[in-house]
This record gives structure tokens, sequence and C-alpha cells, in this order.
């Protein structure tokens, strides 16, 4: 998650870049949530290098542009915490936005391939 | 897994396939799914759940692993296909598996119940997740208008000491540097010596030859 300003990312924002959404009662991801009292500040945004700590998740810094990279948590130590497959946004080959929930019903075969 | 669309387009064009071809820019699917080289697939059922982990993909043998390497042939040329022909060939087997869970679905041997599946899955430790993020950062700043392409090259080749086994990082990051845009078919060779100092075949070597190049599918049964 690339992050421009680290003292103004919301909770939506959070939830959306790392799949997990804070709340009063911690950082959480569908059934689990992780403690993180001060995680989620009152005005709605969330302390970033807190919630970061708690999940595991190593942030870089590029100074010369201003930016931040939140990587994936490493506190389960395994790359998947759930066998719920995540659904990121993806693009059809048209380039208009697709989720993989979209072929829920069906059995999916994912097969990563590239151009290189 | 192509930053740049156009790259995955025209092959997606050229195959003219019936089923969805999505495009990933950003390479999500590779921290979210465990995909570290291609082809690699995951397996998910109906409700939405995975069924298998990421694993090595491949459906068919490359014909590259019977080219006959002649002496003739330049000593890069004799290196590639040396090490090709050394990466464990599992396409029959696994081609073979994924008909098996289409036809059974959960009660396929093949099909992982889920506590399986996590434990599967790639460890990841503070050293991998740190180079998703240097990754995501080198990808960020060479999509900017202008690119930043020195910066992203520098985040990049911190991606790839942090993530050795990583392919994806380091063949998509090669790519940009050894093959124009625009251009119908990539460097195979894929070497980055005069940007990364290295190319595919030192790091193949260097990790131990083609016998460690793949996550090899595990398709024995699950005891217990």
């Amino acid at each position: 998650m690339i992050l421009t300003d680290i003292d103004r990312v919301t909770a939506a924002e959070f939830a959306a870049g790392t799949g997990w959404e804070p709340k009063p009662e911690g950082l959480c991801r569908g059934e689990i949530c992780v403690p993180a009292p001060t995680a989620l500040r009152p005005d709605g945004t969330v302390d970033v290098a807190v919630a970061a700590a708690r999940l595991g998740m190593p942030m870089v810094h590029d100074a010369t542009h201003g930016l931040h990279a939140l990587g994936p948590g490493s506190s389960s130590g395994h790359q998947l915490s759930t066998a719920v497959a995540a659904d990121p946004e993806l693009l059809d080959s048209d380039l208009n936005p697709f989720r993989l929930s979209r072929l829920h019903g069906r059995k999916v075969l994912l097969v990563a391939w590239s151009s290189y | 897994m192509d930053m740049r669309p156009a790259d995955a387009q025209h092959w997606i064009e050229r195959a003219a396939p019936t089923h969805p071809s999505l495009i990933d820019t950003s390479h999500q699917t590779g921290h979210l799914f465990g995909f570290i080289n291609i082809p690699m697939a995951i397996w998910i059922n109906e409700d939405g759940v995975i069924v298998r982990n990421a694993e090595s993909a491949s459906i068919e043998r490359s014909p590259l692993r019977d080219a006959e390497i002649s002496e003739s042939l330049p000593e890069p040329v004799k290196m590639l296909l040396t090490e090709v022909k050394n990466i464990p060939d599992h396409s029959e087997a696994y081609r073979a598996a994924i008909v098996d869970w289409a036809h059974r679905g959960s009660e396929s041997p093949y099909a992982l119940a889920p506590d399986e599946v996590i434990a599967r899955s790639r460890p990841r430790d503070q050293s991998t997740a740190e180079a998703t993020a240097c990754f995501e950062m080198g990808q960020h700043l060479a999509s900017q208008t202008p690119a930043n392409m020195d910066s992203a090259i520098t985040w990049w080749r911190r991606a790839h000491d942090l993530d050795r086994s990583n392919w994806t990082y380091k063949r998509q990051a090669w790519t940009l540097a050894t093959t124009p845009e625009g251009a119908e078919e990539n460097d195979l060779f894929q070497d980055a010596s005069e940007t990364y100092g290295t190319s595919w075949i030192r790091d193949v070597v260097a990790g131990g030859g083609g016998a460690n190049y793949v996550v090899g599918p595990d398709l024995d049964p699950v005891v217990g």
C-alpha cells in the first residue's frame, strides 16, 4: 500500500489497501481482530505506525518523493492467513475493473502468467 | 502480471481465450496468493475458498526440455538450455490433478482443507514482506509521469535482495530494462547486467540451478 500522507490515512483507505479494517475493538479481518487500542484515532484516521507494528507490516520510506509503502503482514509466518480468497480488483482485457468474486459459484483455476 | 497492460493485451488477443483473462498491473496477486514465478496457479472453489495454494502450474511439457544442446551453440544459449532441462517437470501429473478436481470437486484428493492450504502457503517473514513494500514503491515511482525509473530501480534492487526467490519481482524489473516498450518479443536471456548487475541465468545458477527454480506441486495424498 502506497501512502502519500502517512498522517491522513482514513480507516476506509487503510482497509482498502491492507484488508484490515480499523475498528474500536482492533484491526479486524473477517472474524479475526488484533487488539490495537491507539491505532484508530478519534478523527477517524489511522496511526499507521501503530497499526503496522501490531500487524507485523514493514514500512519503507522514500524521503526524496515523500512516500511510504506498507508491506503485507508477516506475523502469521505464512503468505495466507485464511483460505478465503482475497478479492483484488484486476482488469479485464478491455481494461475494465474485474473482481474475482464475480466468478463465485464456479470453480476457478487462477493461473498467473506474464509477458516476461 | 504485467505493469504495462499493453504487454499482456497483445498476448491475450493472439490467444483469443474463451475464459476471463485478467491483468494484474500491480503484482498484487503475488503477495495475496503466493505467485512468485510464472506459471503458477491456485484453485478456488465455488464458495470463493482456496483449495490448493500457489504452485508451479505447467500443464504441458516445454519443447525446450527436449531440445538438443549442440556444442556449436553460443555458451549463453547452452547454459540457458541446460538449466531449463533441469527444471522439474510436473506437467502431466498437475494437469491430471486439475481434471480430477474439475470432475470430483471437494471429493478430489487434490482439493485441500483450509488449514492445509494455509500451512502449505509460502512462508512470509519480515524480509519477504519488506520486499513487497519495496517492489510496490518501485512500481509506483515507475508508473508516474514522467517515470522515476532511477528511483524505481533502486527500490527494485532492494526488493530483489530481500526476496531472492521471487522471480516475478526480478523478471518484471529486468524486462523493463532489457526490452523496449512495444517490442513484440521479450529479451529471452533477460540479461540485465548493465542495470541490475545480473541476469536470469546467473541468478538461476546462484540459486542452485533449474532444479530449484519452481515451486513444484506436492500431489501426494494428505494423510490424517
